[in-house]
């Protein structure tokens, strides 16, 4: 039989059940290969298109454009790595609504360790192992398309802020799916999210190209911490642009999860009263 | 054996909003809602002890997951109280987890996409249990359900009846003191219940757990539990051991004749001849007006009697008298 852990002893029994759910994630997906390749090659048939579009258009030096303002393949290379991103975030809130809808929850909540952790854990491991077989696509495609690459260090920073970025792209999917427990169906909330995040977050082109204002506006969204900083490193690469990039990136962490604990309270508190 | 659930004035309301019907009323609705209050348990005590294997028992409706709810922590009550290992459940949810085990028959707690093996390593972190343990308790499970080659397959590829015993050794991984099982036999076949009733009670009575059980099927109450607790409309309509409540409540027995005559007769008050085979004569007796032993005098009075059976009525008979009983 097995008591309830001391209190110090708690945090370190949460994080290795944490660690483990991660694992998890990870090894689900390596399980599921041919879906990992499948993501993959989307990802590669996406770039064949966008990099066609964003060669013509600096090729062109249109007027009116700025996208000659951007090294020679810049915005190629930048979307390479905000579609990285993107492409590899967890649908955390479908799983959220699975539960929340058809009643899975309730075994899930009869268990001692925070079924929500448990659950965003899962997901970062799923995103860890899409970040990973991605990037192989990526980097063997850049390599064989003779594409002019950014110094190695441009690699090394946006491998740390794309797994960053994708914690932050997992906490707001989080929060659409957690919206489940008042709205039930959460495509609305979750288009809404998403478009927000390819706007804002500067999917398809950096919002440093965007007016001032709208620039100085979007740089202050959780938005431009999941894509653009860890896009911005492959076109404007600086140490210091990654010290506040990271930095950025882990006060949005900190701010969502908040966030995330105040709705889940709010839940918890609903799911006592009216049922799971 | 001292009491490890205890139950007092529970009381569980939930409150909804009518909506009524055509535009107009839908747009009044909008400023003086309809609230409706429902008891869906409605004051209930009852006590269980440890080791006791208990069933709750009712029709659709009746309050009988909202008591488990209730009981395991994921509802708080209106009103009452109830105390389960010694901690308040809605307020120890997750203390008491460590405790406990559960088995929602309609809902799975193995990760789909994963053989087996990976959610039991990953409950094992869940519940903190030591790795040696955890392996000891693992292979002994697993050799009395005879999972072995399943547990390397991906829990969605499992049947029902494979992926219910996966569930159980799931819930009884980390030792357990009490069982709370669900519907653990529903949409399996016959030799699948069989297997999970007879591992249910074999595990419970040696490891020493407590059970309280639902189900819609009575075998499960029969061959599983000791005691029945049956809610009807949010309230207690009968609390007894399982054996006592059929003799209790249904005044009458079935007495079976093998007969050298292809058929027998019997003329007494209160003994009704059901359907029966040729030279097998079965007879349902109202021993509120009729004792057995007279049916049975009655009977050797006739010659040619080469076997008798005396048995209770099935189960299924006590409950359908029961619900009818307390709709009355």
């Amino acid at each position: 039989m097995r008591s309830t852990p001391r209190p110090h002893a708690e945090l370190t029994a949460t994080l290795a059940a944490a660690l483990s759910a991660l694992g998890l994630g990870v090894r689900r997906n390596l399980a599921n290969w041919p879906i990992l390749m499948g993501r993959a090659l989307f990802y590669l048939v996406i770039m064949a298109v966008l990099s066609a579009l964003w060669d013509k258009v600096a090729g062109q030096n249109l007027p009116g454009t700025l996208a000659n303002v951007l090294p020679p393949g810049g915005l190629t290379l930048y979307v390479g790595a905000t579609e990285w991103i993107m492409l590899s975030i967890a649908a955390i809130h479908l799983r959220l609504e699975d539960d929340i809808r058809f009643g899975h929850l309730e075994p899930q909540l009869l268990r001692p360790k925070p079924y929500l952790l448990q659950r965003i854990a899962e997901a970062m491991g799923d995103t860890l192992a899409r970040l990973l077989g991605i990037a192989v696509a990526a980097l063997v495609a850049l390599a064989l398309s003779g594409r002019s690459a950014p110094p190695a260090i441009a690699f090394a920073y946006v491998a740390v802020l794309g797994v960053f970025g994708g914690a932050v792209g997992v906490l707001l999917y989080t929060l659409v799916g957690l919206s489940a427990f008042w709205v039930r169906r959460v495509l609305p909330p979750y288009l809404i999210m998403q478009k927000s995040m390819f706007i804002l977050g500067g999917l398809f082109a950096p919002i440093s190209l965007y007016p001032d204002w709208l620039y100085q506006a979007a740089r202050l969204t959780p938005f431009a911490a999941n894509t653009f900083i860890a896009g911005n490193q492959m076109i404007a690469p600086s140490a210091a642009g990654f010290v506040a990039g990271l930095a950025s990136q882990l006060v949005w962490i900190g701010i969502i999860a908040i966030l995330i604990a105040l709705v889940w309270r709010a839940a918890i508190a609903k799911i006592l009263r009216e049922g799971a | 054996m001292p009491a490890i659930i205890t139950v007092e004035n529970l009381r569980k309301e939930f409150r909804y909003v009518r909506r009524r019907p055509g535009f107009a009323a839908g747009l009044t609705g909008l400023f003086a809602r309809d609230i409706q209050t429902i008891a869906a348990v409605d004051d209930i005590s009852f006590e269980i002890a440890a080791r006791e294997r208990v069933a709750i028992i009712g029709p659709n409706g009746a309050g009988k997951s909202t008591t488990l709810k209730m009981l395991s922590g994921i509802l708080e009550p209106t009103s009452g109280a109830a105390r389960v290992l010694d901690f308040v459940p809605w307020k120890q949810r997750r203390q008491l987890a460590y405790r406990i085990g559960v088995v929602f028959g309609q809902r799975s707690q193995l990760w789909a996409e994963l053989p087996a093996r990976d959610s039991f390593r990953l409950l094992r972190r869940i519940y903190d249990v030591e790795a040696k343990t955890f392996e000891v308790r693992l292979a002994q499970l697993v050799e009395r359900f005879g999972l072995g080659s399943l547990l390397e397959q991906p829990a969605q590829r499992l049947s029902l009846g494979q992926r219910m015993r996966c569930e159980i050794v799931a819930s009884l991984l980390h030792g357990p003191a009490l069982l709370f099982l669900d519907e653990p036999t529903i949409g399996l076949d016959i030799t699948a219940k069989g297997a999970i009733r007879d591992f249910i009670r074999e595990h419970a009575g040696k490891e020493g757990q407590t059970v309280v059980l639902t189900s819609h099927d009575t075998r499960d109450i029969e061959l599983v539990c000791d005691r029945v607790i049956v809610i009807n409309a949010g309230r207690i309509v009968v609390d007894q051991p399982t054996d006592q409540l059929r003799r209790q409540f249904l005044g009458h027995r079935l007495v079976t004749l093998r007969s050298t005559a292809p058929k027998i007769e019997i003329s007494l008050p209160g003994v009704v001849r059901r359907v029966s085979e040729p030279h097998i004569s079965i007879f349902e007796v109202d021993t509120r007006t009729t004792r057995v032993d007279a049916v049975l005098e009655a009977a050797l009075a006739l010659g040619g009697i080469e076997d008798i059976t005396i048995e209770d009525p099935p189960m299924e008979e006590v409950v359908r008298e029961i619900y009818a009983a307390a709709t009355r």
